[in-house]
C-alpha cells in the first residue's frame, strides 16, 4: 500500500484551469497567513535594534545601544540570572519526573492510562490565572513564595509534559532489541537501560528539557504571584516594562527571548537530525 | 516496577499542581464560615456577568479565527514538498516559541496611532487622521488570533497527517476534479481534527490575560484579568478563589471532553508528531 501521489506532479489538461486558480489563491492565502505569523517577530527584532529613542518601525538607524542599556542596567541582568536559575532547576526536576513516567507509560500496560497521561498533561490546558493564584495561596504556609526554589518547583509540573511527550516519542522509536541483546548477554536490565537506552533516547530528553525551560522563562503568572518582588524573572520585569516605559529597552530584552526561542528551535532541529543520521 | 517509575511525577503533581487547586476551592468555600456568598456574587453581580460574556465571546471568535487560518495553512503542509514543509513549519513554530508577551507588544507597536499601520493608511491617503485600532475588541482579537495560530496549525496538520491521501488519488481517478476531490472527501475527513483544535484552542484562549491587559480597554476585559484584580488589588482571595474555581471547572470540562474524543497526549508537545 505505498502509492504516493504528489499533488502538483499531475499532468493536466489545457482546458482545466480552475483548479489551478484555486492552487494560485491558496498559496496567496497562506503566504498571507504566514506575514502575518512572522512579523510581529520581525517588529520586534528590529526595534531592538533601533538607534532611536522610541518604539517606532522601521526604526530610524541600527545600533546596539538597547542591549547595552540591557547588559548595564543590573535589574535587567538580575532577572536573566534569575530566569535562568529558575529555568534550569525546573528543567532538571522535569527530567527527574518526566523521564521515568515515560518509560512507564511507554513500557508497561497501566490501569487507567489513558487518565495517568491526561494527568501529567493536564498543567498546560489549566489557565495560568488558577495555577498562579492557587500556588501562591498554597505556598504563603509553605514560605516558598520569594524563592528560586518555590518557582522551580511550581514550573516544574508545567514543564514535566515537554519532558513526557518527548522521552515518549524517542523510546516508541528507539530499538529495544538493543536493550534486549545487552540483558541477553549478561548485563543487569537497570544497567541496559542506563548505558544502552538512555543515550540512545537523550536527544528527546534534551529537547523536552529544552522546550521546558523555555516554558519556564516565558510564564508570567505564577512567576509574578510567587517572586514578583524582589529578583524578578525576566518574564515579570518585560511585562511591568511593556506597562510602564517606551523605550526599545523591553524590545532588546524581548529580541533575547525570542533568540531563545530560535535557538531552542534550531538546537531541537540539530539534535534531531543528529539523532536520524546516528539511527541511520 | 511502572508504579515506582510513576510515583515520583504523581506525588510531585499532587503536592505542586492539585493540592493547591484543591486548597483553592475549599478557600473558596470556607474562608467566612463557609458560605457561598463569593459564588452568589459570581453568578448574580453584573460585573462578573458582563466580564464572563466577554471572555467566552472573544475566545470563540479568537478559536474560529484561528481555525479559519490554521486550516489551508495545515493543507499546504501536508500536501507540501519535504523542503518547503520544513520552511512553513519553521515559519509557524518559531513564533510559537516566542513569549505571549512579546508578540502582543509587538501589535502594541504596529497598531499604535503612531504604528505602521495607521502610517501607511494615511501615507496612502485612506484615511486622514488615525484610525483608533487600539484598545478595542479588534485589537484583541487580531493579536489573539496570532497567538494561538501556530498550535492550531500543529494539531490540525497532525489530524491531516493521518488522513489516508490514496483516497483523494482515487476519487481523481475516478474524475472528481480537486475541489470535489477536497470536498466530498479530506474536507469531511479532517472535520474532527477540526472540533479537537477547536476544543484545545478555546480553552487556552479562555485563559487569556497578557494580550486583553495590553491591547484592550476596560470594555474587553477577561475573566483573568478580573481574578487577577481581586487577587492582586482588592485582596479578595475568597472572591479569586471562587472564580478561579468556576474557571477551572468550565476548562476541566472542555479538557475531560477533549480528552474523551481526541486523547489529550496524542496532540501534545511542537516537535512530537
Amino acid at each position: 500500500m505505498s502509492i504516493t501521489w504528489i499533488p502538483g506532479s499531475r499532468r493536466r489538461g489545457g482546458f482545466e484551469t480552475r483548479p489551478h486558480m484555486g492552487r494560485i489563491a491558496l498559496g496567496a492565502a497562506v503566504l498571507a497567513i504566514i506575514v502575518y505569523l512572522i512579523f510581529p517577530v520581525i517588529v520586534v527584532l528590529a526595534i531592538s535594534f533601533s538607534a532611536g529613542n522610541f518604539l517606532t518601525f522601521p526604526p530610524p538607524g541600527l545600533s546596539l545601544r538597547w542591549y547595552l542599556a540591557i547588559a548595564r542596567d543590573p535589574e535587567w541582568v538580575s532577572a536573566l540570572k534569575v530566569s535562568l536559575q529558575v529555568g534550569s532547576l525546573s528543567a532538571i526536576i522535569a527530567c527527574l519526573l518526566g523521564v521515568p513516567a515515560a518509560f512507564a507509560l511507554v513500557r508497561y500496560v497501566i490501569p487507567a492510562k489513558a487518565l495517568l497521561s491526561a494527568l501529567i498533561l493536564c498543567a498546560l490546558v489549566t489557565p495560568p490565572i488558577v495555577t498562579a493564584i492557587s500556588t501562591y495561596l498554597f505556598f504563603v504556609p509553605l514560605g516558598l513564595n520569594n524563592t528560586v526554589l518555590g518557582l522551580a518547583c511550581a514550573h516544574a509540573v508545567s514543564g514535566t509534559p515537554f519532558v513526557v511527550i518527548n522521552t515518549a516519542a524517542s523510546l516508541r522509536s528507539a530499538d529495544r532489541n538493543l536493550e534486549r541483546a545487552a540483558i541477553i548477554h549478561g548485563a543487569h536490565p537497570v544497567w541496559a537501560v542506563l548505558h544502552i537506552t538512555l543515550p540512545i533516547i537523550a536527544p528527546g530528553i534534551v529537547i523536552g528539557a529544552i522546550l521546558a525551560f523555555v516554558h519556564s522563562a516565558h510564564e508570567l503568572l505564577v512567576a509574578s504571584f510567587v517572586l514578583g518582588g524582589l529578583g524578578k524573572p525576566v518574564a515579570v520585569k518585560i511585562w511591568s516594562g511593556v506597562q510602564a516605559t517606551s523605550d526599545p529597552t523591553i524590545a532588546a530584552a524581548s529580541a533575547i527571548l525570542i533568540g531563545l526561542a530560535i535557538l531552542t528551535f534550531a538546537s531541537a532541529a540539530a539534535t534531531q537530525s543528529l539523532a536520524r543520521r546516528r539511527n541511520a | 516496577m511502572p508504579l515506582l517509575l510513576l510515583l515520583p511525577c504523581l506525588i510531585w503533581i499532587s503536592f505542586f499542581f492539585l493540592a493547591p487547586l484543591a486548597a483553592m476551592c475549599w478557600r473558596s468555600i470556607a474562608s467566612e464560615g463557609s458560605s457561598l456568598e463569593p459564588y452568589a456574587v459570581l453568578f448574580t453581580s453584573p460585573l462578573y456577568t458582563k466580564v464572563m460574556l466577554t471572555t467566552v465571546k472573544t475566545a470563540s471568535i479568537a478559536t474560529i479565527g484561528a481555525l479559519v487560518l490554521a486550516y489551508p495553512l495545515a493543507y499546504v503542509l501536508t500536501t507540501a514538498s519535504r523542503r518547503l514543509r520544513a520552511l512553513i513549519l519553521v515559519c509557524v513554530l518559531v513564533p510559537y516559541w516566542v513569549d505571549i508577551i512579546v508578540r502582543s507588544f509587538s501589535w502594541l507597536i504596529l497598531l499604535g496611532d503612531n504604528g505602521l499601520i495607521n502610517r501607511m493608511l494615511m501615507r496612502l491617503g485612506v484615511i486622514a487622521a488615525p484610525l483608533a485600532l487600539l484598545y478595542t475588541a479588534a485589537s484583541v482579537l487580531v493579536a489573539m488570533i496570532q497567538i494561538l495560530l501556530p498550535l492550531a496549525t500543529i494539531v490540525l496538520f497532525g489530524a491531516m497527517l493521518r488522513i489516508d491521501r490514496t483516497l483523494l488519488a482515487a476519487a481523481k481517478i475516478h474524475g472528481a476534479s480537486e475541489w470535489q476531490a477536497f470536498r466530498t472527501i479530506f474536507l469531511p475527513l479532517s472535520l474532527p481534527g477540526v472540533y479537537g483544535a477547536g476544543l484545545l484552542v478555546f480553552v487556552l484562549a479562555l485563559g487569556f490575560y497578557v494580550t486583553p491587559a495590553l491591547l484592550g480597554s476596560p470594555r474587553e476585559t477577561m475573566i483573568a484579568q478580573t481574578i487577577m484584580v481581586e487577587a492582586s488589588q482588592l485582596l479578595d482571595w475568597s472572591q479569586a478563589s471562587a472564580a478561579g474555581a468556576v474557571l477551572l471547572l468550565i476548562t476541566t470540562v472542555i479538557a475531560a471532553l477533549y480528552n474523551r474524543y481526541f486523547s489529550l497526549d496524542r496532540l501534545w508537545g511542537g516537535t512530537d508528531k
